[in-house]
C-alpha cells in the first residue's frame, strides 16, 4: 500500500506527526517496534502494593538478569516494569571508557506514556548557545521561529505552569499553576529576595483543568502517572495525539514492527518507504510513501540512518557531512543538595502532586558568571516529608516505632542539578556490526562522557544550591558534585543535528534532511545543543513546526 | 492475616518445589515460579517462625495488627533472597559472615540472624520472653544503626520487613492511610495528631 507518510515510531513526537499530518489530509502509517498499549488499558495502574507478589518494589533477582540497564531508572519497579524494554533482548554497545544507561520503552505510546512531563521553552539563550561560545555548531533558528509552534502545542497538550516573566524560561499558554507547598513557598521568597532567582511550581504535562472534548478529566493528584493515566490527566500519545490522528480517518498504524531500513533511489535523491522485521515471527515486510518522518527516538533514529547505508550513501542515509552520530548528549544532573526544615515540622500536605519545584537558569545569561563553564544549570526537586521509609535508615524498634512511623516526619528539601552537555565530535553512535541483535540488525554503540564543562556546571551548582537552602533556614546534610551516568536524565538527543551548513550538520532548519528532500526527523535527533531545561515541549513544537512545512513542500511539488 | 502454617514443608522435596515455597511464604505461586528460591535460601519451619516473631516484635500489633500477624516476615525472607535493598550486594567485609556467605559473596540473611540471636541468647533465642526478645532486637538494632558505616546484616532485614508491613493492606491501609484518589492537593495544612502518614506517597516513600 502506498501511503503519503510513513512516521516511524510512535513516541511524543511520531504522536505529534500523525496528528499533523493526517489533520492535513495526508494518508500516514505508522510503525511501532513495540506492542499494542489501548488507552484506558494499563495494567498496573489501579494495583495495590500488596496486590503484587514484590509489593511494586519488583524482583530484584529478575531485573539483574533481564533489566540490568533498566533497573537503574529510579521510574522502573514492579508497577512499570512493563514499559521498559528486556535489556537482554534489546542489547545495545558501548565504548571502553563509556559509561550510558540507556533507557527505553518500547511500545505503542513509547516513552510518552513514561515521561517525567516536565515541559519547558527553550530561549535564545540557548539556541544562540553554540554561536556564542563556538561549542558544536549554530542553530538554524531561533526562539522567534518557534514561538507560535510552543502555542499550538501547549494548548493542545495541556500545561500547567505559572508565569513568571523569566527571559531564560519563557512563558507559555499555560493553565492554572499546579501549588507550591509551605515550605517551597518559604524557599521560593528568600531566593528571590536575596538572590533574584526564580523558585516556581514545575510546568507539567498533567491537567489542571479537564479538556472535555478531548475525553480527558483534570488531574487526580495521584503520581502514579507513569504506569498509564486512565483519566487521560497527562499528555502522552494515547490520551491526546493518537486519538486526533485515528478521529482523521487517515492513519494506519502497525505495532509490533522494527524498521530496519529506510530505501533511497540515487536517481530521484528521494527516499521511497521503508523495510522492517515483525517481531513476532521474524517476517520481512515494507511499505513505500511519499516522505518518511523519522521519531523513532534520537538514537533510534540515527540508528536507522546509519543502517539504512547503501551503495550511493556507504557511511549512512543523509550523511554527506559525516556528522550523522557525532554530538549526542544527554543533561548531566546530580543531587546538588539535600537540606531538612524542621521548623515546618508542625506542617503537612496532602495529595499527591505530580511535578516538583524548579529554580530557573540564573548563570552565563548576560553576564558570563560561570566558574569553568559557559552554559546553565536548574535545579528540579521541592519539599517532602519523610514516610515509612524513614524506618529502614534509622534506630528504633517495637510499639515506639511504629508509633513514630504513624505520621509524616522531617521535611527535607531535594535539588537536584541539571547542566547543559557540550556538544562533542567525541560523543558518537556508530554501528558494531560484529555484534547483532536477535534479528541480525548491527548493535547500537555508544561512546559517551561528560567533560570539564559538565564537571564544573555541577561543582557550582552544588554551592549554589547549598547557599540557597542554607539562607532559607535548612540544614544541609548531603550533595554531590559529579554527573550520574551518561543517560540518566533520559534526555538523550543529538546525533542527526540541525544547522545551516549541509557539510557540518545533517538537517536543515526544516528538520529536514540537506541531502534527501523529503526526510525529516523530528524527534531529539535535531537537536544542536542540549539547554539545561526539559526539551520534549521542542522535540514536539519542532515536530509541528516541520509537519507543516513538509505539507507545504508537498503540495507545491518540493518533495 | 497470620503467618501460614506448613508444617509438611520439606526443603529437600524438589518436586513442586515451586508451589510448595509459594504456600510457605503465603504468596501466589506466580510470584515466586520465574525465580524459586535456591535450595539454600529455602527457609527451615524454625527460620520461618524466627522471621515472623522478630517481625511482630519489630512492628508489634497495636490498634492494628503487626508486621509478623501480615506476613511480613515471609514478605522478607523471599524479598532477601531476591535482593531487593541491595541484599544480594556483597559486604565488604566478609569476615564476619563466612558462615553464612552464597558463592556470590552475598550474606544468607535469615540464617546469620538465626545464628546470631541464638548466641546474643546465649542459646535458643526463641524460648525467651518477649520483653528479653525485645531487649535483644532493640541491641542488635542500636549497634547496627550505630554508624553509617555499618553493615549489619540486621539493617536489610530491617527494611525489608517494613516493606512487607506498609505496603500490606492492614499495614498501608489500616496503619497508615491508602489514598489511591486523592483529587486535590493541600498544599499547607497543619500536622495534628490525628493525622496519619499517607502510605502511597510515591515521592516520601522514594526520597523520605
Amino acid at each position: 500500500m502506498q501511503f503519503d507518510a510513513i512516521v516511524v515510531g510512535s513516541g511524543i513526537t511520531g504522536g505529534w506527526a500523525i496528528k499533523e499530518l493526517t489533520q492535513a489530509g495526508l494518508k500516514v502509517l505508522m510503525i511501532e517496534r513495540g506492542r499494542e498499549i489501548v488507552h484506558g488499558e494499563y495494567e498496573t495502574e489501579l494495583k495495590a502494593p500488596w496486590e503484587l507478589p514484590y509489593r511494586g518494589v519488583g524482583d530484584a533477582a529478575h531485573y539483574v538478569r533481564e533489566h540490568q540497564v533498566q533497573m537503574k531508572n529510579r521510574h522502573f519497579n514492579e508497577f512499570t516494569q512493563g514499559l521498559f524494554v528486556n535489556d537482554r533482548e534489546n542489547p545495545y554497545v558501548t565504548g571502553p571508557d563509556t559509561d550510558f544507561t540507556w533507557f527505553r520503552s518500547y511500545q505503542l505510546g513509547g516513552r510518552s506514556l513514561t515521561w517525567g512531563r516536565q515541559t519547558y521553552r527553550w530561549s535564545d539563550y540557548d539556541f544562540d548557545a553554540n554561536r556564542r561560545d563556538g561549542h558544536g555548531t549554530d542553530w538554524p533558528i531561533r526562539y522567534a521561529d518557534l514561538a507560535p509552534w510552543y502555542d499550538k502545542v501547549e494548548e493542545f497538550i495541556g500545561v500547567s505552569g505559572a508565569a513568571e516573566g523569566l527571559p531564560q524560561l519563557p512563558d507559555g499558554k499555560f493553565q492554572p499553576p499546579m501549588a507550591l507547598n509551605v515550605v517551597e513557598q518559604h524557599v521560593r521568597k528568600v531566593v528571590a529576595e536575596k538572590y533574584g532567582r526564580c523558585l516556581t511550581i514545575g510546568r507539567t504535562a498533567n491537567l489542571t483543568e479537564a479538556k472535555a472534548d478531548e475525553g480527558r478529566s483534570n488531574c487526580q493528584n495521584r503520581n502514579i502517572c507513569i504506569r498509564g493515566c486512565s483519566f487521560g490527566a497527562y499528555f502522552s500519545t494515547q490520551s491526546s495525539t493518537l486519538p486526533a490522528a485515528m478521529a482523521t480517518g487517515n492513519l494506519t498504524v502497525v505495532t509490533d514492527a522494527i524498521v530496519e531500513g529506510i530505501d533511497y533511489e540515487p536517481a530521484t535523491r528521494r527516499v521511497t518507504g521503508v523495510r522492517y522485521v515483525k517481531t513476532k515471527d521474524g517476517t520481512r515486510s515494507s511499505a513505500t510513501a511519499r516522505m518518511v518522518f523519522l521519531n523513532a527516538g534520537a538514537f533510534n533514529s540515527v540508528h536507522l540512518l546509519l543502517n539504512s547505508r547503501s551503495e550511493a550513501m556507504p557511511n549512512g542515509l543523509a550523511n554527506s557531512s559525516g556528522a550523522l552520530g557525532t554530538q549526542i548528549m544527554d543533561h548531566a544532573n546530580t543531587l546538588s543538595a539535600i537540606a531538612l526544615f524542621p521548623q515546618f515540622n508542625g506542617r503537612t500536605t496532602f495529595g499527591n502532586r505530580p511535578t516538583g519545584a524548579i529554580i530557573a537558569r540564573y548563570r552565563n545569561m548576560d553576564v558570563m558568571d560561570g566558574a569553568g563553564h559557559t552554559r546553565g544549570y536548574s535545579f528540579q526537586g521541592g519539599a517532602l516529608q519523610s514516610n515509612w521509609t524513614a524506618g529502614k535508615r534509622e534506630a528504633g524498634v517495637g510499639a515506639a516505632l511504629k508509633d513514630k512511623l504513624r505520621q509524616p516526619g522531617m521535611w527535607r528539601f531535594v535539588l537536584v542539578g541539571w547542566a547543559d552537555c557540550i556538544p562533542r565530535d567525541s560523543n558518537r553512535l556508530t554501528l558494531d556490526h560484529a555484534k547483532t541483535d536477535r534479528f541480525g540488525i548491527p548493535q547500537l554503540r555508544i561512546d559517551f562522557a561528560f567533560g570539564k564543562e559538565e564537571q564544573a556546571a555541577l561543582a557550582q551548582a552544588k554551592e549554589d544550591a547549598a547557599e540557597m537552602l542554607t539562607a532559607a533556614g535548612g540544614t544541609v546534610i548531603m550533595g554531590m558534585d559529579q554527573p550520574g551516568a551518561g543517560g540518566s536524565a533520559i534526555h538523550e538527543m543529538g546525533g542527526a543535528r540541525m544547522g545551516h551548513d549541509p557539510c557540518t550538520s545533517v538537517l536543515n532548519k526544516w528538520s529536514q534532511a540537506h541531502d534527501i528532500p523529503n526526510l525529516f526527523v523530528t524527534d531529539g535527533a535535531q537537536m544542536a545543543s542540549s539547554a539545561c531545561q526539559n526539551p520534549s515541549l521542542t522535540y514536539m513544537a519542532l515536530t509541528a513546526r516541520a509537519c507543516d512545512a513538509a505539507v507545504k513542500m508537498l503540495r507545491e511539488g518540493a518533495i | 492475616m497470620t503467618e501460614p502454617q506448613t508444617s509438611g514443608w520439606n526443603r529437600r522435596e524438589f518436586f513442586s518445589a515451586t508451589a510448595l515455597l509459594a504456600l510457605a511464604l503465603g504468596l501466589p505461586v506466580a510470584a515466586v515460579q520465574s525465580t524459586p528460591l535456591a535450595p539454600e535460601d529455602a527457609p527451615t519451619d524454625g527460620q520461618r517462625a524466627l522471621m515472623a516473631d522478630v517481625s511482630q516484635l519489630l512492628i508489634p500489633a497495636t490498634t492494628t495488627p503487626g508486621a509478623g500477624d501480615v506476613g511480613a516476615g515471609g514478605f522478607a525472607i523471599l524479598a532477601l533472597a531476591h535482593g531487593l535493598d541491595h541484599a544480594r550486594a556483597a559486604p565488604h567485609n566478609v569476615a564476619p559472615y563466612e558462615r553464612f556467605l552464597r558463592r556470590d559473596g552475598s550474606v544468607r540473611h535469615v540464617a546469620w540472624l538465626e545464628s546470631e540471636l541464638d548466641a546474643r541468647a546465649n542459646g535458643n533465642f526463641s524460648a525467651l520472653p518477649p520483653a528479653q526478645r525485645l531487649g535483644l532486637i532493640s541491641a542488635l538494632d542500636a549497634q547496627a544503626f550505630a554508624t553509617r558505616e555499618s553493615e549489619s546484616p540486621w539493617k536489610a532485614i530491617k527494611s525489608l520487613i517494613l516493606t512487607g508491613y506498609y505496603t500490606s493492606e492492614a499495614g498501608a491501609a489500616q496503619e497508615l492511610r491508602y489514598e489511591p484518589v486523592p483529587a486535590r492537593y493541600d498544599p499547607d495544612l497543619p500536622l495534628t495528631p490525628d493525622f496519619r502518614t499517607i502510605s502511597n506517597d510515591w515521592t516520601a516513600v522514594e526520597f523520605g
